[in-house]
């Protein structure tokens, strides 16, 4: 999935980016209150109108949607202890402080998968491997991780296959719950197995290749970076730190 | 640094991308295809526990579910310490030899047998009368509850015994136990996360338990306890029970190369 750079954000270095998502996790999961995440949706949402993405967003704030449903209604209606009565429906009661809960709750959850998907968007996993190993990751942590994410598609590519092989040979995966979990090991063994005989050829050709040398590999294609992201990354890094302290202190206490 | 850099071969650094694209794709699989209220998401987390040691093992679970985040998923990214636990969990597992197969007489599989239906009902019988779920003040299950408690109860007593007796390996015993053990683990580890980040649902079919739970009056923590003490038992001995199967299925001498494979293939009979 290589992008060309276009436009501010997708040009930061990629460790700016990363730096970038995971304070803005950190501080929609953890600050409280509705202004905090109020905050984080609209600063996120510059950087997207900013990628010209639009779009491409829609599938990771779908993916949120069960959730936010199964929040708004559970909490809404069944927030324990909550007396402020604002609607009646049948047997169930709405809250006014149960909604208070699932909103922010809500806002939260928005704001953090959209700042996932900034990153998952605008930063090119091997650009990411790159700058990390060149900072000193280590080539085994930036094999794992680069080869996950190969591994991903090809093994779904591959449980698809399983699955339609095994239905194929009389697998029932419509029935009754039972034969459904019987369906298991017939999915996973096969996978499994397949993936696992993998390894060892994996390994001797990582071993051909001197993957075990204890010398660093020689970077080939520099990310740029520039003081001011630097400096950025540090000041961003001990503001969440500070709000994180302050909020479990109870020192912070937002609207 | 020794034990932790013991852990870490070149076949284990080639397992765990594989294992962490295991835990994906199956659970994806699992599922959309079976379309069954349990997770799966664990297989290749416990597998690199099993065989590589705890750090590799945890390391797999905290990969898996921040790439799983960065890939599309909705909200398991902050789950990653539970998974991360869970590897750790498996690795200990693997030091104590449990997944290793051990043949037995007869009469031995039978006491086996019936030990372990006794300690599920042990299980869940704290389960039926915890002051946590039953004492109104605190929380309380609606009745419906305790009967499929029950039920499932006998089921996985009835499913391990047969599972020991047909398979004629006591190992069976004790993978019913660590994965019963881990899900309670995972549990609790879980509903601080679910209560904390996401007002104590997951947006899955298991959310029916936390409404029934709070609809009882128990509060959010308990209530998300409840659903993870309900759910993640079931979850982790079918998980585990799967790593056992494939495990007893790879040839000794792929298990063998693994840091943990000594204590995996155990003696050889003939």
């Amino acid at each position: 999935m290589l992008r060309p750079p276009d436009g501010f954000y997708r040009r930061l270095n990629p460790v700016t980016k990363l730096a970038i998502a995971l304070c803005t996790a950190v501080l929609a999961f953890v600050v409280r209150g509705w202004s905090p995440p109020l905050a984080l949706l609209v600063g996120v949402g510059l950087i997207v109108a900013g990628t010209h993405l639009g779009r491409a967003f829609l599938p990771f704030v779908l993916a949120t949607l069960p959730l936010l449903a199964s929040i708004l209604l559970i909490n809404t209606f069944l927030y324990p202890g909550a007396t402020d009565t604002i609607l009646v429906i049948g047997p169930l009661r709405a809250t006014g402080s149960g909604l208070t809960v699932a909103g922010q709750a809500s806002l939260r959850i928005l704001a953090f998968a959209l700042s996932v998907a900034v990153f998952a968007l605008t930063t090119p996993t091997d650009d990411l491997l790159a700058d990390l190993e060149r900072r000193g990751m280590g080539r085994r942590g930036s094999f794992v991780i680069g080869s996950a994410f190969q591994a991903i598609p090809r093994l779904a590519t591959r449980a698809r296959e399983v699955a339609d092989s095994q239905r194929a040979r009389g697998l029932d995966t419509e029935g009754s719950a039972w034969r459904r979990i019987r369906g298991i090991v017939p999915l996973a063994g096969p996978l499994i197995t397949g993936a696992l005989s993998e390894v060892e050829e994996r390994a001797m050709a990582l071993e051909a290749r001197a993957f075990s040398a204890p010398r660093r590999r020689a970077t080939i294609r520099p990310m740029p970076d520039s003081r001011v992201q630097r400096i950025g990354r540090w000041l961003l890094v001990g503001i969440t730190l500070a709000l994180v302290l302050a909020t479990f202190t109870g020192r912070l206490a937002l609207p | 640094m020794g034990w932790i850099s013991g852990q870490f071969t070149t076949r284990t650094i080639v397992l765990i991308p594989i294992a962490i694209a295991i835990n994906i794709s199956l659970g994806f699989t699992v599922q959309t295809v079976l379309k069954l209220p349990i997770y799966l998401d664990s297989i290749g987390t416990i597998l690199v526990g099993v065989l590589a040691g705890p750090i590799p093992g945890a390391l797999t679970g905290v990969l898996s579910n921040l790439i799983w985040q960065v890939l599309g998923g909705s909200n398991i990214g902050p789950f990653a310490v539970t998974a991360g636990v869970i590897g750790l969990l498996a690795g200990l597992w693997g030091y104590l030899g449990i997944y290793r197969s051990r043949p037995a007489s007869p009469n031995q599989l039978i006491v086996a047998a019936v030990i372990a239906a006794v300690i599920i009902g042990v299980v869940v019988f704290p389960i039926l009368n915890n002051r946590a779920y039953t004492d109104p003040n605190i929380g309380g299950y609606p009745s419906w509850v305790f009967g499929a408690i029950v039920v499932i109860g006998i089921l996985a007593a009835v499913m391990v015994a047969g599972f020991i007796l047909l398979r004629r390996d006591l190992a069976g015993f004790w993978v019913a136990i660590a994965g019963v053990l881990t899900g309670i683990v995972a549990a609790f580890v879980s509903a601080p996360i679910s209560a904390y980040v996401f007002g104590g649902v997951t947006g899955s079919g298991v959310d029916v338990i936390v409404a029934a739970l709070r609809q009882g009056g128990s509060d959010v923590i308990h209530a998300s306890l409840g659903q993870g003490l309900f759910s993640d038992p079931i979850d982790k001995t079918i998980t585990s029970f799967v790593v056992f199967i494939v495990l007893a299925g790879l040839s000794r001498r792929i298990v063998a190369r693994f840091p943990n494979g000594e204590r995996l293939i155990g003696e050889i009979v003939d």
